[in-house]
């Protein structure tokens, strides 16, 4: 029952937005949906990542997810890679995270892509619905990122 | 000397709480307690917003069940403009909310409960989890993960958002179904089915292992309470409040929603936020009730649907025709499941669905309106005072944890009798008490989880407050 045709790209933005800066990934996502870059990816803003997303996960090419980052200077953006396969620890229930959403689908659908996760540093996670200055001028450059990555591994 | 355990926080569940359990001097259990340790605030910080504005506020009290705010919301609202809603505007909300329950269910069961239930409760905590299911029963796992993902859609596509939906407003819905939204759903319904049947399969073969934890978790006479319909049927959305008790006989039948607090009491324990309903008649606290999947199907005489009654009378065969234990609040929510992938077809098969006659438009008309509805964990009401601009004043939520908050107290100290040994602490007492307050799905209306991941922090404190034990998981 997936909805994302083999072989596209996917491309996940997830945060809550209403605590401001958190929110970036879905900025990112919400901003890249209409880009022309990008035509033929599906690209989705979420709240969080949810173990529904494994089966579509399991069908892309590639799958990019785009989070906010305490761990990364706020304003940067970094991109990793993610092990397919990997990450089988940690018990979840409806909330997952990057690794076991990649675990699910190997287990379950018997694939999983080259997994990225762009990473923006974020400065302010208080109650808000807007980003911070630095980390709105962030957002292209994730944007940007997200393109490049979606690039290398086609999805036609 | 007299001791206490403490279990914090209770993992697997929608919300943070935790567990203490009450030694005495021979180092036996005497009470016990479930702590909600959280505080909203919600019937506070909604007073002076209009009252237009509260479906969509409601909604944010939870990120797993806001379509059951939204609609209780909706119907509060509904009463103080003193309209019903369109046929099909009424039609589309119940949908839309037997969508949230088969997802909300199928979280309950598949993703929370089912690693209990297929690697035992002694098992080691790191492989009973969705990701052990997955490598132990992919099907199970595919199967649940499925039915949470339509569920989801269903509320996504008629509410505009999987969470924090927009679509239900005073009224009625904002937006019609198109042909094309119905279709899709009703191709999702034959796998829905069949997720639910190998479910059920499944849990009929395996259920005779958990036979001392049916006897053991939450296995006790008390009253159960629902909605019901003209035939006394399970109803989700509408209908009459029914209270049957422990043997079946009515308490109360055919009772206006609008009227529960004639019926129903609310008391409030220093030692949690969360509040205890009681049923008045036999006040507090012995008025003690639950709702609920159980609930639902022990106060009924059937589901109304014709899989769904089919797997009911297999049920009560089993289990008697009021079931007492909490353990069966699994085994219900799957024929709970079930029934509502049927009726969401029968809804979407009904002959105006498509109508363009969705809300139904009024302005304030009371100061005072009471919405009642059946969410995933058990029957939901909203009541609000608004003044002649409808601007809100007052706000009372009574909630299904709420309702069944005495059960489980009075579970976990069943549970605490069976299993704690007071001179250690082992994980197997952890994980039934645990365990049994997961079977009532309690939901604590958190908006951000990470559960699972929590740290499990048991302490067996003296009287003075003096720790002389820990465990940490």
């Amino acid at each position: 029952m997936t909805s994302v045709a083999p072989g596209r790209a996917l491309v996940v933005g997830y945060g809550n937005t209403l605590r401001s800066d958190d929110g970036v990934g879905r900025v990112v996502a919400e901003r890249l949906a209409d880009d022309p870059r990008l035509d033929g990816a599906d690209v989705r803003a979420v709240h969080q990542l949810t173990p529904e997303l494994a089966e579509d996960a399991s069908a892309a090419c590639v799958l990019v997810l785009v989070d906010a980052s305490v761990e990364v200077p706020p304003g940067s953006v970094l991109v990793e890679t993610l092990g397919s396969g990997a990450g089988m620890g940690a018990a979840t229930s409806h909330h997952v995270g990057a690794d076991e959403l990649v675990a699910l689908a190997h287990e379950l659908w018997g694939s999983a892509p080259p997994v990225y996760v762009v990473r923006v540093g974020v400065e302010s996670m208080g109650v808000g619905d807007r980003l911070s200055p630095a980390i709105e001028d962030a957002v292209p450059i994730a944007m940007d990122a997200v393109v490049a990555l979606v690039a290398e591994h086609g999805h036609a | 000397m007299s001791q206490t355990i403490v279990i914090d926080p209770v993992t697997r569940i929608e919300g943070h709480s935790k567990i203490t359990i009450q030694l005495d001097d021979r180092g036996e259990v005497v009470d016990a307690h479930f702590h909600v340790t959280q505080f909203r605030g919600f019937e506070r910080i909604t007073q002076g917003r209009p009252v237009h504005e509260m479906p969509a506020l409601m909604a944010r009290i939870c990120g797993i069940c806001p379509v059951s705010h939204l609609i209780a919301s909706a119907k509060a609202v509904d009463d103080i403009m003193a309209v019903e809603p369109t046929p099909t505007g009424a039609d589309l909300r119940r949908i839309i909310n037997l969508g949230q329950i088969v997802q909300s269910n199928a979280l309950s069961f598949f993703h929370l409960s089912s690693p209990d239930l297929l690697f035992g409760f002694d098992a080691d905590p790191a492989i009973r989890n969705i990701i052990g299911v997955a490598r132990a029963n992919p099907q199970l796992a595919m199967d649940g993960i499925g039915l949470r993902k339509w569920g989801q859609q269903i509320i996504e596509w008629l509410g505009g958002k999987r969470i924090h939906p927009e679509g239900i407003v005073p009224g009625g819905v904002a937006f019609q179904l198109t042909p094309e939204v119905r279709d899709r759903i009703l191709a999702g319904v034959p796998e829905a089915i069949a997720a639910v049947d190998r479910a059920i399969a499944w849990y009929k073969t395996d259920m005779l292992r958990w036979e001392e934890e049916a006897s053991t978790f939450g296995n006790f006479r008390s009253a159960f309470m629902g909605l019901v319909d003209r035939n006394g049927n399970v109803d989700h959305y509408d209908g009459w409040l029914r209270v049957v008790d422990a043997d079946g006989k009515f308490l109360a039948d055919r009772v206006d929603p609008k009227l529960f607090n004639d019926y129903i009491g609310e008391a409030v324990e220093p030692w949690s936020y969360l509040k205890t309903t009681y049923w008045k008649p036999m006040g507090y606290p012995d008025g003690l009730y639950r709702v609920g999947p159980l609930a639902r199907l022990n106060v009924a005489e059937k589901t109304g649907t014709p899989r769904a009654d089919e797997e009911l009378e297999k049920f009560r065969w089993r289990v008697g025709r009021i079931a007492s234990s909490s353990f069966h609040y699994h085994y219900a929510r799957l024929i709970d499941t079930l029934n509502a992938i049927e009726r969401i077809e029968e809804l979407l098969r009904g002959p105006d669905i498509l109508s363009t006659h969705v809300r139904s438009v009024a302005g304030i008309n009371r100061n005072e309106g009471i919405g009642v509805s059946e969410a995933p964990r058990g029957t939901l009401m909203h009541h609000y005072k608004v003044d002649d601009d409808g601007i809100v004043q007052w706000v009372n939520l009574v909630i299904a944890t709420g309702h069944n908050n005495a059960a489980m107290n009075r579970a976990v100290l069943q549970v605490a009798r069976h299993h704690v040994k007071a001179d250690r602490l082992v994980e197997p007492m952890l994980n039934r008490v645990e365990a049994v307050i997961r079977c009532y799905d309690p939901c604590l209306s958190c908006s951000t989880h990470a559960l699972g991941q929590m740290a499990l922090r048991v302490q067996l404190l003296g009287p003075d407050g003096t720790v002389l034990d820990e465990l940490v998981r």
